[in-house]
């Protein structure tokens, strides 16, 4: 078997593009790093959650009193305690109406077992668990039902008393010299499919009712007729929890107004709205939230701005006047710490003999989950249209409301499902048609500023690069695709085989702030809103705005992880924007700093601030000549004050960040700006997976004996972190092809694999010994940097690597969703067509 | 009363320093009492407040109970021995390489650190709707909610159910009935001695016990008579992911091959059934006849006869056939290994 | 300790599973009793019978030497039914008292068997044999009313010499009767929670509440056989009722035990040829 390659990554730069130790590693590695739950505080209580036995009911009564009466017990907390969702704002000062049918964290209708009624407080966990035992709760038990095709079917019951699918209204017309009016909010309706919907659909296929959302773009039913194959594929991918190690725990205590809440969020900054908005008329302003987070234990989109659960503490601790600790353990975890959205997908693709794409005809069916709509489903189709390029495409879908725990956005949200619908047919077509699986993925992909989506206002958006050509070009080499291709497959029980994906998402946002300080000790002090999820960009954005100041890392402060430590407005770290979006802020914002030491130079020294350059801890004339050092220039801003030292701050920064400046201001030269460079495009990233497995016929084992991965990201930032990125993420994907998924009892409607042995994420004896991974590291040309995120587009690529090469290994009709495990291969080739249910949800 | 899990219960709790002690407290507390090895099986019944005794005997003091003996060219191993201990003991190594082998399958590194042979052999089915606290045959109940025609039951038993449809689940085991193990049992009343395949009990028989335990009663020890020294042994466990998985199945076989033929053979195929299921009928079947596919098989067909699978887990019968035949005929591997 | 042993079904309620079975002890422990009771009585308190003046030979003349009580089918049909009782008894039960052994499919088997035999029964004894004779009407409980007030010193009419079936015999019958129904009608129901070659397992046919109650009777009419059973026994056995012991055997009684015992008008026997 031919080693995967790899080539080191080059880089003209002296920080961006290097390798260097972050500074939170040391205490990641040796444990004293501390996340929510190891804080302790003088006379801490703690929250246990009492949750739903049912997948769907209403709360009668709630007796409390046999519990309350016990010593040690504080109080309970029920959702009449919650404040009433709140109406969101955008920036322009739209109103976002709350969502009245939204998660709540604590409800009178529970939407499916595992969701908490109540919380109970008390001196220790112990207490808490032994008064909820005592608590007796009058359930009236509603309809349930756990597989959306069960809740398509004529007379099937609806999840909600109000329906069982996500309809959104069409957005009205745009005014002229108005803002784009807001998509109206979706709204909770009744669907039902025909019986001859249902008797339309063959074996294995997936019906096609009427659908609730629908696009378009070219004439796709011409594009289908005139290819010389059109494949017709019905595929289903897995619930999947986001399973972060750190469950979302949460502590939280009141001083003087403010709430200090220790919990593990994604997202530093962002969090303090978000905490805001659902403690509504418990604090004044946002101002009062202070948010702690300086490790998080991961959270793959569960935890955008921390999770919806640590509003319980915040509201428990001031009821009864002391720090509250609300540990989540695992299978709390799987109930309330949501999970990607099974998609069953039906597509219909035209192929010209050439292997280039005709036009695509999807449809995808999402399971929604119990509460807020789910966009997975039309958002594949989105990806599917990018990743593909198919000139002519109809998209079509529903999300239906089912009683299991709630979905959200996981690592590649839809852009998975999409890429999990297309890759099988993709490979499919390549064997029919005899073409390298590399060369079709190559015909279709995307190049240059490549259309994305259905069209808006008339025209399809395009994206601002794509150099996904060049991955798998790198990645065949690497890879030794050619070579390994012509490997005898089949040996003993053995046989062996080979395959490609290629995936892409969103790559990055645009907007946002940077702040920090050069102090009179000439070292900078960065202030960073990022969060410390484990990617490392909450330190790797920073090292752009030392790199453009010549200062060396190692005088380079950052303040992370505390939102009582002065910090600006940032990206939510989630959708793979922060690379992007932050690299961006720190460029403007040392732009800020180079165009006010040019001006103190000038002031100082003489001539125009044109005439000065920075570098190597100085700002100096041109050539040589009169100059100053960085800790002069920062004594000289505190003389001059004003927008030097951040008395004065530029207009259109966040109020965070100007708060932040405000409170920073006068202790050196203090830069300060908000991202508002153009960018003509959407940011997307990509990524080639290759694997090979090797599956035993008599076990319907199979091994992934080798994985390379090929990222278009732009420029790499931080080599290391980015492989960690590019593979951690690549796993991640291989856990939905591998075995994980969700198992529901559908006749209780109750989940059966709720802890980590059940679910089945990937070990490290699961995935190859020795995985490798490139980066094409050619700059976006949209953004200064060049820098993208790389998040998500690994995890689709990671799964279908594996289930193509398990294809090539086995031939076409093996499987028909993910993911494949040994019973599936085993029963499917003993019978000698597919033996998994076609439709069936959660088994 | 609302259910919550992952909180452990109060209990009282004692750490006996010697067998003896510990017999006494069995016998003082007998069905009151929950004997904890390494608590890999304990601790998920006691922190989900499912299984609530009032009395935890907790045998990690007994110092008597762990360790490996040499015994007239056998071995007696403490029931309280870590799985890691097993595993890496040479002369379990080099005459009963089954036993390290199907010992070192089960679980992961950690949890083998932790876990003894004696738990290992002792544990309780891991079908999900029984560990999910549901009160079906085997919790005292007058259903199994796996059996259903919407239960998801792909792990479940293809043989010998009896209403409960759970399988044993333990790595040891089948290695352990081939090895001609036996288990020594004891209580204040004395010691009694029962075949490893013998200590297993099925649901037609008592449907809320893995083992013939008894109240009051513990294992000890597991001894290997020299019996099988040295055989040809066989070990395969199939499972999901390749480490902290339980079996899909497993099986074990140990054998005696004189000019290529089979002379002697003992076979057992676990995670099939509620119990360990030394496979009689092949035994009879393969001795004598050359050691070769064929036989294999011939064996593997004999061995799923009877057969009933359930909606999810049909794969069990090819993977059991398979098994069987590769345990008495070897797995081909390819040219590329 | 109470009567039901409840569980809590997956959705978080209470729901009943089946009887305590400590109720399989009552029921043996009061069948013992009132056949002890009942023998003392006979032994040491109960007014020996007063025997009727001798038989006229004219009336015996009238009758064959031997009156056919039980048709073979009926003894069949009977033997058959216990049988399937013993067993259904001995499969339930020896388990729980700590004699295990597989016996969920013996149990159904005879269940079938004795599911079965009732229904032939029914048919039978609806179309070829006296319908009425084995059910209690108005006649037999003033009688037993009067019976009961003299046994009891008090002053009554004389009851008339019993029909075919006496009145306790009705009465047991009846029991039989009701207990026997509940057993098989939800026995019938069960057998589609375990595995048989007759259909899918459904334990799903119901909702868990009226599974719990089937249960419940189930058990209860399980127990309560063990006593009618035990009872049914000893009656059998008892020295003054083997005449009739034995005609379930033989199909017949002598004709002095007819004429001494029974009411020829209430048991009309076909005349000697």
């Amino acid at each position: 078997m031919p080693a995967a390659k790899t080539t080191p990554i080059e880089s003209t730069h002296k920080l961006v593009g290097k390798n260097y130790q972050t500074p939170d590693l040391v205490a990641k590695v040796t444990g004293k790093a501390k996340y929510a739950e190891d804080y302790r505080v003088d006379g801490m209580l703690f929250a246990r959650l009492l949750l739903s036995p049912m997948p769907h009911a209403r709360v009668v009564s709630i007796d409390a009193s046999e519990a309350l009466a016990m010593p040690g017990v504080k109080a309970i907390l029920t959702a009449d305690d919650l404040p009433a969702p709140a109406d969101g704002m955008t920036d322009l000062g739209q109103v976002i109406p709350a969502n009245k049918l939204a998660d709540r964290s604590l409800t009178m209708e529970p939407m499916y077992q595992g969701e908490p009624i109540l919380a109970v407080c008390a001196v220790d966990e112990l207490t808490c668990a032994e008064a909820i035992e005592k608590i007796h709760i009058t359930y009236e038990r509603l309809p349930h039902v756990v597989d959306p095709f069960v809740s398509l079917r004529p007379g099937g019951p609806n999840a909600r008393v109000q329906g069982n699918v996500w309809i959104r209204p069409e957005t009205p017309k745009a005014v002229p010299g108005q803002p784009p009016p807001l998509p109206p909010a979706a709204q909770v309706q009744e669907l039902k499919w025909t019986e001859e919907d249902f008797a339309a659909a063959k074996d294995g296929q997936m019906p096609m009712g009427k659908p609730a959302e629908e696009w378009s773009f070219g004439d796709w039913e011409a594009g289908l007729k005139k290819a010389d194959l059109v494949l017709d594929e019905t595929f289903v991918s897995p619930n999947t929890s986001h399973q972060p190690l750190e469950t979302r725990t949460t502590m939280a205590y009141w001083q003087n107004g403010k709430v200090y809440v220790h919990t593990g969020t994604q997202s530093t900054a962002q969090t303090v709205p978000a905490i805001a908005r659902w403690l509504g008329p418990n604090i004044k302003s946002p101002d009062d939230v202070v948010v702690i987070s300086e490790y998080t234990g991961g959270g793959f989109g569960s935890k955008i701005t921390s999770s919806i659960s640590a509003i319980i503490p915040c509201i428990l601790s001031k009821k009864v006047g002391a720090p509250v600790m609300m540990r989540i353990s695992r299978e709390e975890e799987h109930f309330i710490g949501r999970a990607r959205p099974s998609v069953h997908g039906r597509m219909k693709v035209g192929f010209t003999k050439d292997g280039r794409i005709t036009a695509i005809d999807m449809y995808t069916v999402c399971d929604n989950g119990s509460y807020d709509a789910q966009g997975d489903g039309m958002t594949s189709g989105r990806i599917v249209s990018l990743m593909y390029q198919p000139p002519a495409m109809r998209m079509r879908g529903v999300s239906v409301i089912t009683n299991t725990s709630p979905r959200v956005s996981q690592s590649q949200p839809g852009g998975f499902q999409g890429i999990v619908m297309m890759e099988p047919i993709l490979s499919k077509a390549a064997r029919k048609l005899n073409i390298d699986a590399v060369e079709i993925h190559k015909i279709n992909s995307p190049t240059g500023k490549a259309e994305v989506g259905p069209p808006v206002r008339g025209k399809r958006p395009y994206i601002t690069s794509s150099f996904i050509r060049e991955a798998l070009d790198r990645g065949r080499e690497l890879f030794s695709w050619d070579e390994r291709k012509k490997q005898v497959k089949r040996s003993g029980t053995k046989v062996r085989g080979i395959g490609v994906a290629t995936s892409a998402f969103v790559g990055g946002s645009i907007g946002f702030d940077g702040l920090f300080v050069i102090k009179p000790d000439g070292r900078m002090y960065v202030q960073s809103g990022i969060g410390n999820l484990g990617t490392e960009s909450v330190h790797d954005c920073n090292r752009v705005a030392a790199e453009m100041l010549g200062v060396p890392w190692d005088k380079v402060e950052i303040a992370w992880g505390h939102t009582g430590r002065n910090l600006p407005w940032a990206c939510p770290s989630g959708g793979s924007q922060t690379t992007h979006a932050m690299t961006r802020a720190a460029y403007i914002t040392a732009t800020d700093a180079i165009q006010k030491l040019q001006q103190i130079a000038a002031k100082d020294l003489g001539g125009k601030p044109d005439d000065y350059v920075v570098a190597n801890e100085r700002v100096f004339r041109k050539g040589g000549g009169a100059g100053m050092s960085l800790a002069q220039a920062a004594k000289r801003a505190i003389e001059l004050g004003g927008i030097y030292d951040g008395h004065e701050l530029p207009k259109g920064i966040n109020k965070m960040t100007a708060a932040s400046a405000t409170a920073l201001a006068g202790q050196g030269l203090l830069a300060v700006a908000r991202d508002t460079m153009p960018r003509d495009g959407l940011t997307h990233s990509f990524v080639a997976g290759f694997a090979e497995v090797e599956v035993d016929l008599e076990t319907g084992k199979y091994a992934v004996t080798d994985y390379m991965a090929v990222a278009d990201v732009g420029t790499v930032l931080h080599p290391h972190a980015l492989g960690g990125q590019v593979l951690g993420r690549s796993v991640l994907g291989m856990g939905h092809a591998l075995g994980q998924k969700w198992v529901y009892d559908q006749h209780y409607g109750v989940p059966l694999a709720k802890r980590f042995h059940h679910n089945r994420p990937p070990t490290i004896l699961d995935v190859p010994v020795d995985m490798k991974w490139d980066a094409v590291n050619i700059p976006d040309p949209e953004t200064p940097i060049g820098a993208r995120g790389i998040g998500e587009p690994p995890v689709g690529a990671g799964c279908m690597a594996i289930l193509n090469a398990l294809s090539d290994a086995l031939g076409d009709d093996v499987f028909r969703r993910a993911p494949v495990m040994a019973d599936t291969i085993l029963a499917s080739l003993e019978a000698g067509h597919p033996m998994e249910e076609g439709l069936t949800a959660h088994i | 009363m609302a259910i919550i899990r992952d909180i452990m219960p109060a209990f009282e709790l004692f750490q006996p320093a010697t067998v003896g002690d510990a017999l006494g407290l069995l016998d003082q507390h007998r069905s009151d009492a929950w004997v904890l090895a390494g608590g890999l099986d304990s601790f998920d019944w006691l922190k989900d407040r499912i299984k609530r005794p009032k009395v935890v005997i907790d045998l990690s003091q007994v110092s008597e109970l762990r360790g490996i003996k040499e015994v007239a060219g056998g071995l007696e191993i403490g029931a309280m021995t870590t799985l890691t201990e097993v595993v890496r003991n040479p002369i379990v190594k080099e005459k009963f390489s089954i036993l390290s082998q199907g010992a070192e399958l089960a679980a992961s590194p950690q949890i083998r650190n932790q876990g003894t042979i004696g738990g290992n052999v002792s544990q309780d089915a891991r079908c999900w709707y029984y560990r999910g606290g549901w009160k079906c045959y085997r919790a005292g109940g007058n259903i199994c909610f796996a059996d259903t025609p919407t239960a998801v039951n792909r792990e479940h038993a293809i043989l010998h159910a009896d209403r409960c449809v759970a399988v044993n689940p333990s790595d040891s085991a089948p290695a352990l009935i081939a090895l001609e193990a036996q288990m020594v049992i004891r209580s204040v009343k004395g010691e009694r001695v029962v075949n490893a395949e013998d200590y297993f009990v099925g649901p037609a028989i008592d449907i809320t016990h893995m083992t013939v335990l008894k109240p009051g009663e513990l294992l000890t020890a597991i001894r290997i008579p020299a019996t099988w020294a040295g055989a040809q042994f066989y070990f395969e466990k199939v499972r999901d992911r390749q480490v902290w998985d339980f079996p899909l199945m497993n099986v074990a076989s140990a054998m005696v091959v004189n000019g290529g033929n089979i002379e002697k053979i003992r076979i057992v195929v676990n995670a099939a059934a509620a119990t360990p299921l030394r496979l009689t009928a092949v035994e009879d079947a393969v001795r004598g006849k050359p050691r070769s596919v064929a036989t294999g098989e011939m064996a593997g067909k004999l061995a799923i006869v009877g057969a009933e699978p359930l909606r999810y887990n049909g794969y069990k019968v090819p993977l059991m056939r398979n098994l069987v035949k590769r345990a008495i005929s070897g797995v081909e591997e390819p040219k590329w290994a | 300790m109470g009567l039901i042993e409840t569980a809590v079904n997956p959705w978080g309620q209470t729901v009943p599973i089946h009887i305590e079975f400590y109720l399989m002890w009552v029921a043996a422990i009061g069948g013992l009793a009132f056949l002890m009771v009942h023998a003392i009585y006979v032994q040491f308190v109960a007014a020996k019978a007063s025997h009727a003046a001798r038989i006229s030979p004219a009336l015996e003349a009238q009758y064959p030497p031997k009156i056919k009580r039980h048709s073979l089918v009926a003894r069949l049909f009977h033997w058959v039914m216990s049988v399937a009782m013993f067993a259904l008894l001995i499969t339930a039960f020896l388990p729980r008292m700590g004699y295990p052994f597989a016996w969920v499919e013996y149990h159904w088997i005879a269940g079938l068997v004795l599911t079965a035999s009732i229904i032939f029964h029914i048919f039978h004894a609806t179309f070829w044999m006296d319908f009425w004779s084995i059910w209690p009407d108005k006649e037999d409980i003033q009688e037993a009313k009067w019976r009961f007030l003299r046994a009891t010193g008090k002053d009554a009419p004389e009851p008339r010499k019993f029909g075919k079936y006496p009145f306790e015999n009705k009465m047991y019958h009846l029991v039989i009767v009701l207990s026997g129904l509940a057993v098989t009608l939800t026995g019938v129901f069960m057998m589609k929670r375990v595995r048989t070659p007759f259909f899918t397992r459904n334990p799903y046919l119901f909702g868990d509440m009226t599974w719990g109650m089937m249960y419940i009777l189930h058990g209860l009419a399980g127990v309560g056989l063990i006593g009618l059973v035990m009872v049914h026994v000893y009656f059998a056995l008892r020295p003054e009722k083997f005449v009739i012991t034995k005609s379930m055997i033989g199909g017949d009684l002598d004709r002095d035990f007819y004429l001494e015992h029974y009411d020829q008008e209430r048991w009309k026997v076909p005349a000697a040829k």
